[in-house]
């Protein structure tokens, strides 16, 4: 299914729920507001015109004025791909776990909820997956986080 | 003497198995909950080579990164360094000259045969085969010496740049090249000889470790070991990029996705890189080597997800870029992260003894996982 035929199915379910994004490799693209995005994620799994049912890769970022969470999608059966991506405010981020949709979101959210310090509502086991068990300095991919041996470079012109 | 034998119960017991241990490669540690033999379930703590890539990214200049994709996945290092190129190439739209193009796929096929190799070595010396490893680790030295000739190094290349590759191949390069394909063909059926048919590696590895289709899409099992339950994926084929679609080679997939499936598809995936590498070698083009881009990279900004098959499964890098020389947040996925979350599903019921070889067979490498 091209791109053009997968953003139709996507708007016409969820009008008014949506804004368009832009990820190079992954389009469409979408940002789904923060309360819809299982339905969403639930619908673009199970509908049989879509059918995604491979995550292939989830990802979040700490922006200046947002957190962001991304996720890239593949279907295998109909060899197509989406992204969809969610906005969370800088206090209390948190969202619905994805892992009732595609099992393989756990360990993703482990990591992102460990260092990016998003918190994922419904998750079945939300351990800390890489960092050291005694960590206590805060979530090192917040652009604000600062370790006691971390020299920041210098800027290049 | 009967009181006595009334005395004696059964219980289920926790081992922990790693960090430190041969079959583990690299360190991970299970946590193994057991009755008498036989694991009943498993908790995979991993993070002991956890070197925060991700991190370091955002706090380097895009070129600087490079040499640090390499450490990613020390075993298959080409395929980070092209991953990573790959996508900024694609984020700031720059062209690759045809010749740098084969190169690269020639220096990766080369890589992931040397990565099989390993896997094979390692696999087989966890099912108490030696041999299979000498004779693997033989094979790749001849791999890592044609590396060293054109990039100087034999684990972390630094090969590729953005737009190319850092330096032409040699005049030596090219028969070397095909003298070692010719070489390595027979080879593979040597190694056939001692295992696929061998009475004891049969009983070890086939009907072991039953990962269905369902179980391995839903969790993100990617590469030959999802190859091996009958699904015919790769990303070479089905989303071609660089020039893999000017080659000839075939998808191995299994049937009954048990351990011997894996095993057998990535033994055929060794001759079909093979192959790839030899059809490179003969239509490989003249011209530049790469594309001149600026000292300082600066891509516009703007996000990439850029994906390619790496020897363990999708790789891939999400880049944001917000137009500085350093990249804003840099993500990278990994096949073996994804692999390994079906570990505790697919062992549940075997032996300890059978976990060896369940686990040796997803070719999990660890500081993939831990980045």
């Amino acid at each position: 299914m091209t791109s053009e035929e997968i953003k139709k199915i996507v708007t016409e379910k969820f009008p008014d729920k949506l804004k368009e994004a832009k990820i190079l490799g992954f389009e469409p693209s979408f940002i789904v507001e923060k309360g819809t995005v299982l339905e969403v994620c639930r619908f673009v799994k199970e509908s049989k015109e879509l059918s995604f049912d491979l995550l292939s890769c989830m990802s979040g970022a700490d922006y200046p004025d947002r957190f962001e969470m991304v996720y890239l999608l593949f279907s295998f059966s109909r060899k197509h791909k989406m992204s969809l991506k969610v906005q969370l405010p800088k206090d209390n981020p948190e969202v619905e776990s994805a892992t009732a949709v595609w099992k393989g979101a756990d360990w993703y959210e482990r990591e992102i909820a460990e260092l990016l310090g998003i918190k994922f509502k419904n998750h079945p086991d939300l351990r800390p997956l890489l960092l050291p068990e005694d960590w206590n300095e805060g979530y090192p991919l917040r652009k604000d986080w600062t370790g006691k041996d971390f020299i920041k470079m210098p800027d290049v012109k | 003497m009967n009181q006595e034998i009334s005395e004696i119960y059964t219980e289920e017991f926790f081992v922990n198995m790693g960090p430190q241990h041969p079959s583990t490669h690299g360190v991970l540690r299970l946590l193994l909950k057991m009755d008498g033999e036989v694991v009943l379930d498993m908790v995979p703590h991993v993070g002991y080579l956890h070197r925060s890539m991700e991190k370091i990214a955002e706090n380097r200049t895009y070129y600087q990164y490079i040499p640090y994709t390499d450490r990613i996945d020390y075993v298959s290092a080409m395929f980070c360094n092209q991953a990573f190129c790959m996508a900024m190439e694609k984020l700031a739209n720059v062209p690759v000259p045809e010749r740098a193009e084969y190169i690269r796929i020639i220096m990766v096929e080369l890589n992931r045969i040397a990565s099989h190799l390993i896997w094979l070595g390692t696999f087989s010396l966890d099912l108490g085969a030696i041999t299979p490893f000498l004779y693997c680790f033989r094979e790749r030295e001849k791999i890592l010496d044609l590396f060293e000739m054109v990039c100087g190094q034999r684990m972390t290349f630094n090969y590729m740049r953005v737009g190319g590759v850092s330096r032409d191949i040699t005049p030596e390069f090219v028969p070397m090249t095909k003298e070692f394909v010719n070489y390595f063909l027979p080879r593979v059926d040597e190694y056939e000889d001692i295992l696929t048919q061998n009475p004891i590696f049969l009983s070890r590895t086939k009907g072991v470790g039953l990962l269905d289709q369902k179980t391995a899409i839903e969790n993100g099992v990617t590469g030959p070991s999802l190859r091996g339950t009958g699904l015919k994926w790769d990303l070479r084929k089905d989303e071609p990029y660089s020039v893999y679609d000017k080659f000839n080679f075939d998808i191995p997939t299994g049937e009954n996705s048990d351990v011997w499936d894996r095993y057998m598809v990535r033994i055929q995936e060794m001759r079909e890189s093979a192959k790839i590498v030899q059809q490179a070698l003969e239509k490989i083009p003249e011209g530049p080597i790469k594309t001149k881009t600026a000292a300082v990279f600066k891509p516009p900004a703007g996000e990439v997800y850029v994906r390619i098959e790496a020897p363990r499964g999708e790789m891939g890098f999400y880049i944001v870029s917000d137009g500085s020389p350093k990249p804003y947040r840099v993500k990278i996925r990994t096949g073996s992260f994804s692999n390994l979350t079906v570990l505790p599903i697919i062992s549940r019921g075997w032996k300890i003894a059978d976990l060896v070889a369940i686990f040796g067979s997803l070719d999990v490498v660890l500081p993939e996982v831990d980045r």
